[in-house]
């Protein structure tokens, strides 16, 4: 009877211990089914990323790259990329990288579109020499240059601030880091074309107004309408620019330009010519200004590119003795942006810009000493903030594209 | 009845009454791991829950179909403090701009858990009603760093200077065996954002 007993007992705990057993070991693993689908689902994530980067630096690298990859095998997982052009006019592409690991699935879609040189609020290929970023400073929209990118006391950055080379304080970088409000990077290049100017040509020709064989150019632009001249005491000769310029586009070829005037519509203005020859410059004679400031008309659509094979300068005349108005992008590919004697003209006020600065080499438009403004003018530079999405005909692009969306 | 037979019956109901006490013991246990091994399981779905779907709304931070709408995602970034944030997003992949704004409740809301210290994480797209998740969550903890990897004093003076966030979150049970609460961590070191670093 004992031993019955015994054996019911043993048999009673055995099938408790069985059952209990049975469910700890159920919870064990729907915790590590969990885990892992939680882990499967992070590192297909992560594949689809990866073939995304894959993808975008293949763009980077050959901007016609439609390839795409097929079962590209990558860290355990299989990646497919399929690169779309989802909109031919505007050559906008979308990347979408589709990555399987262990049942698991993901997908990223990345947008590009081409890159201008018109979305920077400011970009130099030199800092010229050992110009500084100072507490004085903000920009108001993206910053680039090849240069190194210097900081003292703290300047503003805006948009997003990228160097070639790298971010160098002036002290430490507890008394000189910048505010970036729009992020930062080091290391990325971005190179100035030394054709922008040239490529532009053939669009003059096509459907611009293009003018030849003048030394210098003075162009007024009074609304629709252009006034042009090539010697300062002749009469202006008037065009209407829709009809004369379909594509906004106005080419001085191997000239000098002198420019004001009233923008009324979408324009770009451009002094080709070698610098030995001391052509390629555009003088900005008195305030070059939007029929409508988009500040106070939200829904201006004017737009205006300077640009100039080497320099464009603020003409040293009364006119611009006592500030200087500016609307536009203004685009320098050997020289830069600056003020005509600057350290020699009287104090000028201030240069309203609003736009953009793109130039070669940085330059200065006046002096300080300990007393304030020595000469020349003060900076008060406005980023247009539709330069994002909009540029002026035929504005220099960057021959790559850039990132505009990413979904994951 | 001899003496050997009470002997007997005191010796078995003495033995009778250390196996009950066994069995009794080894049940309560059993049901309190049970109980626990359960909990604690919930508590892994729940963390896991809430993980991906701070994860998939963060990652979007600056996101719009159409990016015109948001040229500069650097400023998608409403509002931002340790346990709360509001950011802009395309929700529904629509091409049109919504925002969504997460946040934690009072521990007051959920009195009726046993739980003492958990409390609901809101999400709210738009100005819609809040949506409200109740997964154990007692913390919801966030640290802002700027594009040098640096922490970002709050509030900032612009919350553009949010270049990545690292997102804690802590949860426990709603209730637990003997108040024996389990809580279980989450931590995205630095969640990138990935369109706050375009343009």
């Amino acid at each position: 009877m004992g031993g019955k007993a015994s054996l019911f007992v043993v048999a009673g705990f055995s099938l408790m211990f069985l059952v209990l057993a049975n469910n700890f070991g159920t919870v064990s693993n729907r915790s590590i089914d969990n885990y892992v689908n939680y882990f499967t689902d992070a590192t297909a994530h992560n594949i689809a990323i990866s073939g995304a980067n894959l993808a975008a630096n293949e763009i980077y690298l050959d901007p016609t790259w439609e390839d795409g990859f097929s079962n590209l095998s990558f860290q355990g997982g299989e990646i497919n990329v399929d690169v779309n052009v989802v909109d031919v006019y505007q050559n906008i592409r979308e990347i979408v990288s589709t990555a399987d690991y262990k049942g698991a699935s993901d997908t990223v879609w990345v947008t590009l579109a081409p890159s201008k040189f018109s979305k920077f609020a400011y970009y130099s290929v030199n800092e010229g020499g050992n110009i500084w970023w100072t507490e004085n400073d903000t920009v108001w929209g993206p910053f680039h240059t090849q240069d190194y990118m210097r900081a003292y006391r703290h300047p503003v950055f805006y948009g997003k601030a990228t160097t070639k080379k790298k971010l160098v304080y002036y002290d430490s970088q507890k008394k000189d880091k910048p505010y970036f409000y729009g992020g930062f990077e080091q290391g990325i290049d971005l190179p100035l074309p030394t054709d922008g100017v040239d490529n532009i040509e053939p669009s003059a020709d096509a459907n611009g107004f293009k003018i030849t064989g003048e030394d210098t150019v003075y162009i007024t632009f009074d609304l629709d309408t252009l006034k042009y001249r090539f010697s300062y005491s002749d009469p202006d000769t008037a065009v209407y620019l829709p009809t004369v310029a379909p594509n906004g586009l106005i080419f001085a070829k191997n000239s000098i330009v002198r420019l004001k005037g009233v923008i009324q519509g979408q324009y770009s203005i451009v002094s080709s010519g070698s610098d030995w020859a001391g052509k390629g410059k555009i003088y900005i004679d008195d305030d070059i200004v939007f029929s409508q400031d988009p500040r106070i008309y939200p829904s201006s659509t004017d737009l205006f590119g300077i640009i100039a094979q080497n320099e464009v300068l603020i003409t040293d005349n009364d006119a611009n003795n006592d500030d200087i108005n500016i609307h536009g992008s203004i685009y320098c590919e050997n020289g830069g942006f600056g003020a005509e004697n600057y350290n020699s003209r009287p104090v000028s006020g201030n240069i309203n810009l609003l736009g953009g600065i793109i130039q070669d080499t940085r330059r200065a438009v006046g002096t300080f000493n300990s007393s304030g403004p020595a000469s020349g003018f003060a900076k008060r530079y406005k980023y247009d903030n539709r330069l994002m999405v909009a540029s002026p005909p035929m504005f220099p692009g960057t021959g790559s594209f850039e990132i505009v969306s990413w979904l994951e | 009845m001899g003496f050997s037979t009470i002997i007997d019956i005191l010796g078995s109901i003495i033995i009778g009454g250390i196996l009950m006490s066994i069995a009794w013991r080894l049940s309560d246990a059993a049901t309190e791991k049970t109980y626990n091994n359960g909990g604690e399981l919930s508590l892994q779905q729940n963390l896991a829950t809430v993980a991906q779907i701070i994860e998939w709304d963060f990652r979007k931070i600056g996101y719009c179909k159409d990016w015109n709408k948001l040229p500069d995602p650097s400023k998608a970034i409403l509002y931002a403090d340790t346990s709360s944030i509001k950011f802009l997003t395309d929700v529904d992949y629509d091409g049109a701009l919504d925002s969504i704004y997460y946040y934690m409740g009072p521990t007051s809301e959920l009195s009726e858990t046993e739980n003492p210290r958990d409390k609901i994480l809101y999400r709210v797209v738009n100005d819609e009603t809040p949506v409200q998740s109740n997964l154990g969550l007692t913390r919801f903890y966030m640290v802002y760093f700027d594009a040098l990897g640096d922490s970002v004093s709050l509030p900032p003076d612009n919350y553009g200077l949010i270049a990545s966030i690292e997102i804690n979150v802590v949860v426990e049970n709603v209730a637990a065996y003997n108040e024996k609460y389990s809580s279980a961590y989450w931590r995205q070191i630095r969640m990138v954002a990935r369109n706050l670093k375009n343009r």
